[in-house]
């Protein structure tokens, strides 16, 4: 599904140059659910938009469902985004002036999709997320949990091969929190890959995957419970290259 | 282009107070355009207008009389003598009325006494034989008053009755749209008749007096009830001014019982009102260029404003697979809604602008070109103020969707 090789992403200021990631390498199988961590500023954020073609890199090699991107035009780009990816932020990013149903409507209008096969995806979708009666609601209307889901309908409502959520839970309560988790692991049952950037351990270790990443570096992809191990045994709280 | 024009009208509406602004400063726009050019193009016409007289070689001279002692009846009879007599001066005549100016008698006739049947406005002049020839003004049909037609200087002119009038072409026809006007009977305001033995090429009389401008008569008439007359003397080419200055000089000196308010060619007026039409016809387009550029202002402010409120959502858009170009027809279709909204009531409002100033100032109905080269040009203007925000709102990066907390 996605494929990294020794991508590095350098963003320049008139000051300072800060490495974002340096020969960031990883590939994750179609149909997997990786979840991502790291402290703060390590590169997560910017992994994942240069994984979702948000933002172009400098070196490297990124193939994106067999494809190399790197040469994408800016058309191309927005289009394969439209059709390959879905995205869930931390805050959430719906539109004020659009209600639920406008909401989920919108990569669907981008797709230049016929209205009845619209109408059709953004009801499927708003059902699996449980918000199927809100649709007149407005973004302001609804908690922080439901406009989540909202996003989640959103996302899936084109039928990406991969989502990518960038602590999708960061801004939810515990329960909520949950719910939105129980979702992901819903979509991803059904065959979309997804790529979850956490803090939370106890959603990291509901995934398959867990890369842990380092100064844009990834220094472990092991499953959550084999790395949880071996920062025990190296008698550290928070990881270190080996 | 991905339009989504219901979205993106129910966004609209969400949040509209700007928008309703914007659409009310193009209303105006249009309408004080729409008009003003209209009045412009006009006022343009009216500086080619010929004037039917011929102000190139005459000259006016007002007088007014001091005190009682002043006997109006014979220093106006040896004023004219004096003129007609002076070598170079091809005829003079004595009036109330200055041609090209507001200075004189307006007033109506009807065709049946009381004030009933149609009416016209016109300037009056009063005149005697010489006022065909002092004007430069010919006939085109019927005869030039006689001798014992001219009425003789009364305290009480108004009260006098005048059976004969001559009329310009203009106001023969607004009087009898259908039928040949010559010998017909008309009456003035006390229902007193008088008949047309004359009709003439179109010329200004007075202008300004509530009369379209080429709507005169000539009155066969002595002026001077309110003690002023004004002298009108026309020359042989070259001579104006010299005539002008002895003319001045020797009427001066020769009764001291009245003044000479101003002696002046009569292309001073002329050129004056020419500059009065061609300063209106600034002041007009100035102010048109102001509103207007006030409004695209107003444009791009709302423009500009609603992208940097929005630059999340224009992120999240990309995000999602909108692409530059839709993104700039997004704010561009917002923008003609605007547009739209604007122009649609500022149609209303320049047609009835354009209906009352064509009452009130009794100018021609605004022509329906006007309107809808404002409309087409206001549109233009319109969309071009909101490109540069919208080329903004393109270059917003997708990734704002993820770095915007
Ligand atoms: N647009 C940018 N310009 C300059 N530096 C940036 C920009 N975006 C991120 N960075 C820097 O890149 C590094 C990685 O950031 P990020 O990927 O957001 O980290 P994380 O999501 O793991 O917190 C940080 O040092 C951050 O300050
Ligand atoms: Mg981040």
């Amino acid at each position: 599904m996605l494929k990294m090789q020794d991508v590095s992403k350098v963003y320049r200021t008139d000051l300072i140059e800060t490495h974002a990631l340096r020969n960031f390498s990883l590939e994750v199988k179609s149909g997997q659910f990786v979840a991502v961590s790291g402290p703060s500023g390590s590169g997560k954020t910017t992994f994942l938009n240069v994984a979702g073609l948000l933002e172009t890199f400098d070196t490297g090699i990124y193939e994106l469902d067999g494809q190399d991107v790197s040469r994408l035009s800016d058309d191309a780009r927005s289009r394969m985004r439209n059709e390959k990816i879905g995205f869930i932020f931390q805050s959430f990013n719906l539109i004020p002036d659009l209600d639920v149903y406008d909401n989920v409507d919108v990569p669907l209008r981008y797709r230049r999709m016929k209205a009845a096969e619209r109408n059709q995806r953004i009801t499927k979708a708003l059902e699996l997320v449980g918000l199927a009666s809100r649709t007149k609601h407005m973004p302001s209307q609804l908690s922080g949990g439901q406009q989540q889901r909202v996003a989640i309908a959103r996302a899936i409502a084109g039928d990406p091969a991969l989502i990518l959520a960038d602590e999708p839970t960061g801004n939810l309560d515990s329960l909520m929190a949950r719910q939105v988790m129980d979702l992901l692991e819903q979509i991803n049952e059904m065959g979309t890959t997804i790529i979850l950037v956490t803090h939370d351990p106890e959603l990291a270790r509901r995934a398959q995957r867990n890369i842990h990443v380092v100064d844009g570096l990834v220094i472990d992809s092991a499953p959550y419970e084999r790395r949880l191990g071996a920062d025990e045994r190296a008698g550290a709280g928070g990881s270190m290259p080996a | 282009m991905t339009l989504n024009l219901r979205p993106l009208l129910s966004s609209l509406l969400r949040s509209r107070t700007g928008a309703i602004l914007v659409a009310l400063q193009i209303t105006i726009a249009l309408a004080v355009m729409v008009n003003a050019v209209w009045i412009v193009s006009q006022r343009i016409a009216d500086i080619e207008q010929p004037t039917g007289i011929d102000d190139d070689h005459m000259f006016v001279v007002a007088i007014a009389g001091l005190g009682s002692g002043f006997d109006l009846s014979s220093a106006l009879a040896q004023d004219l003598a004096y003129l007609r007599g002076l070598p170079g001066v091809v005829a003079a005549t004595a009036t109330e009325s200055a041609p090209l100016t507001g200075d004189g008698q307006g007033t109506q006739l009807f065709l049946q006494p009381g004030q009933r049947g149609r009416s016209a406005a016109l300037g009056v002049i009063q005149t005697d034989t010489q006022g065909l020839r002092t004007l430069g003004v010919s006939l085109i049909a019927g005869r030039n008053f006689r001798p014992n037609e001219i009425q003789p200087f009364s305290k009480h002119s108004l009260e006098q009755s005048v059976p004969e009038i001559i009329v310009s072409r203009a106001l023969a026809q607004a009087l009898f749209p259908e039928s040949d006007a010559l010998g017909k009977v008309v009456y003035d305001g006390a229902g007193r008749p008088m008949t047309i033995i004359g009709v003439t090429h179109d010329f200004m009389g007075p202008v300004g007096l509530g009369n379209p401008k080429y709507q005169t008569a000539l009155y066969p008439k002595t002026p001077g009830e309110y003690g002023a007359y004004f002298l009108l003397v026309r020359t042989v080419p070259g001579r104006l001014d010299v005539l002008m200055q002895t003319a001045e000089r020797h009427i001066g000196a020769s009764n001291l019982d009245r003044v000479i308010f101003f002696a002046h060619p009569l292309q001073f007026y002329h050129q004056r009102m020419i500059a009065e039409n061609r300063n209106m016809a600034i002041f007009l387009s100035a102010i048109t260029a102001m509103i207007l550029a006030v409004t695209c202002l107003g444009i791009f402010g709302l423009a500009t404003y609603n992208v940097s409120a929005r630059t999340r959502q224009i992120g999240t858009r990309r995000a999602v697979g909108a692409r530059r170009r839709d993104i700039i027809a997004y704010f561009m279709v917002e923008n003609a809604f605007i547009l739209c909204a604007g122009v649609l009531a500022g149609c209303a409002l320049a047609l009835a602008t354009g209906y009352w100033l064509s009452v009130r100032y009794d100018l021609p109905r605004l022509d329906l070109y006007y309107l809808v080269g404002g409309v087409l040009f206001l549109w233009i203007v319109g969309e071009l103020a909101a490109w540069q925000p919208a080329r903004r709102a393109a270059s917003v990066a997708p990734s704002v969707a993820t770095r915007t907390v």
